[in-house]
């Protein structure tokens, strides 16, 4: 499944959570990643920032798609995470 | 959903942030998500070090690497993580007794022979002059059973491509890419180049399917185990050959979207060039994603699935539980 993970966290914690979301997705701005998933690791993802959060200061937002086939990506202005499986 | 990762870039990667980052000479940043990551193959000049290795063995990542011209030169095979001393002790027994070892060895090559006819039929039906072939192929795969030792086995596996190299001119009707015979080492025109990069690309793949099963790559059946290279994986490849990288070949040159400017000539050889190699990657990407019916559990699968399915079938062979027999494609 494809997922878009949208966070706001306290400023002390901002580093750890991206730190922990960069091992599954790829960042695409500040507070966003995204990419396939598994169910398996999309809950490891989740265990992995419950540990981490503050239940009672940090929401994090999660968009899940089944497959990317059905929605549409636009942007404007600067790009600035790139995906794709060349270097 | 792990992804193969290409680099053709020079740059230095490293671990970062519990994941992978790669950085390029130019000094873009890219980090790659490692539970993404199932292999990766390095084209380009890269600095690596020893913790990257060791993070990679933890995460069970495979390492590739090809020189400048696009030749498998190499890997890192991380510390197996599926270890299994019975199935090694099996595969050894099955490799040690001849008529155990050739049964195995004459499996592949039966897959072989008909996974290229399967191959030639579907363009017999696109008017192509292949018919025959077909009627060699036949007779060759007539003569599998007859055959008593794994020599004779590859002899009669060199005589299919030969016979299959040669429909090749009728297939593609494509002056640009003519066979006229396969050469190797360097490969001397344009279709030969892309059979040997498509092979390596096809080799590497089964290794890391292989990875994640219990089967020691080390141990070969069709080709002999020496004291240095994985043989499995050319086992199992020949099976593969016909139905993912020749019709990759076919279906990239038949829709031009290779052409002769995407070669270079070094020293006798021709080889692809970087986009050139782009391209295929890509395409053969997207072939192993795309999925067939499978019909024994009756559910799509993909072709890299189809390959880990082959070997699991090859599991249960050594383990007495199921014969072996090849797959042979129906689509």
């Amino acid at each position: 499944m494809y997922v878009v993970m949208v966070y706001d966290v306290e400023e002390k914690r901002v580093g750890k959570i991206l730190k922990i979301g960069r091992k599954y997705l790829t960042w695409v701005q500040n507070s966003v990643l995204e990419g396939e998933l598994t169910e398996a690791q999309f809950e490891r993802l989740k265990s992995e920032l419950k540990r981490c959060m503050n239940e009672e200061k940090d929401s994090f937002i999660f968009y899940i798609f089944r497959t990317t086939k059905y929605s549409e990506r636009q942007m404007l202005g600067v790009q600035k995470g790139q995906q794709g499986h060349f270097i | 959903m792990s992804e193969s990762i290409y680099i053709f870039s020079h740059g230095t990667l490293k671990r970062k942030q519990n994941t992978l980052f790669f950085e390029t000479q130019d000094g873009t940043q890219r980090y790659l998500p490692i539970e993404g990551v199932r292999d990766l193959h390095l084209f380009g000049e890269v600095t690596l070090n020893k913790e990257v290795l060791e993070f990679l063995s933890r995460q069970s990542v495979l390492l590739y690497f090809y020189n400048h011209y696009g030749y498998y030169v190499g890997g890192f095979y991380p510390r197996e993580h599926y270890n299994s001393g019975c199935l090694v002790l099996k595969q050894a027994e099955h490799y040690l007794k001849e008529e155990k070892r050739v049964f195995i060895a004459r499996q592949f090559v039966r897959g072989a022979i008909q996974n290229a006819q399967k191959v030639l039929e579907y363009y017999s039906r696109r008017n192509s002059a292949v018919d025959d072939a077909i009627v060699q192929m036949e007779s060759l795969l007539r003569n599998v059973a007859d055959q008593k030792t794994v020599e004779e086995l590859m002899a009669l596996e060199g005589n299919m491509r030969e016979v299959y190299y040669q429909s090749f001119d009728a297939i593609l009707e494509n002056q640009d890419f003519q066979m006229e015979k396969r050469t190797k080492r360097p490969p001397r025109n344009r279709l030969n180049a892309l059979i040997s990069f498509g092979n390596s690309l096809l080799y590497t793949a089964i290794l890391s399917e292989i990875y994640q099963t219990h089967l020691d790559p080390r141990i070969g059946f069709l080709h002999a185990t020496n004291f240095r290279r994985f043989s499995l994986n050319l086992d199992v490849a020949e099976i593969f050959k016909p139905i993912i990288v020749e019709r990759v070949i076919f279906a990239l040159i038949n829709k031009h979207t290779l052409s002769a400017k995407d070669f270079s000539e070094y020293l006798g050889g021709l080889y692809l060039g970087e986009k050139g190699r782009k391209i295929f990657i890509e395409k053969f990407e997207e072939k192993m994603k795309s999925t067939v019916c499978y019909k024994k559990i009756g559910r799509e699968v993909s072709y890299r699935r189809l390959i880990r399915l082959e070997l699991y079938k090859l599991e249960k062979h050594l383990l007495g539980e199921e014969e072996y027999e090849p797959l042979v494609s129906e689509w």
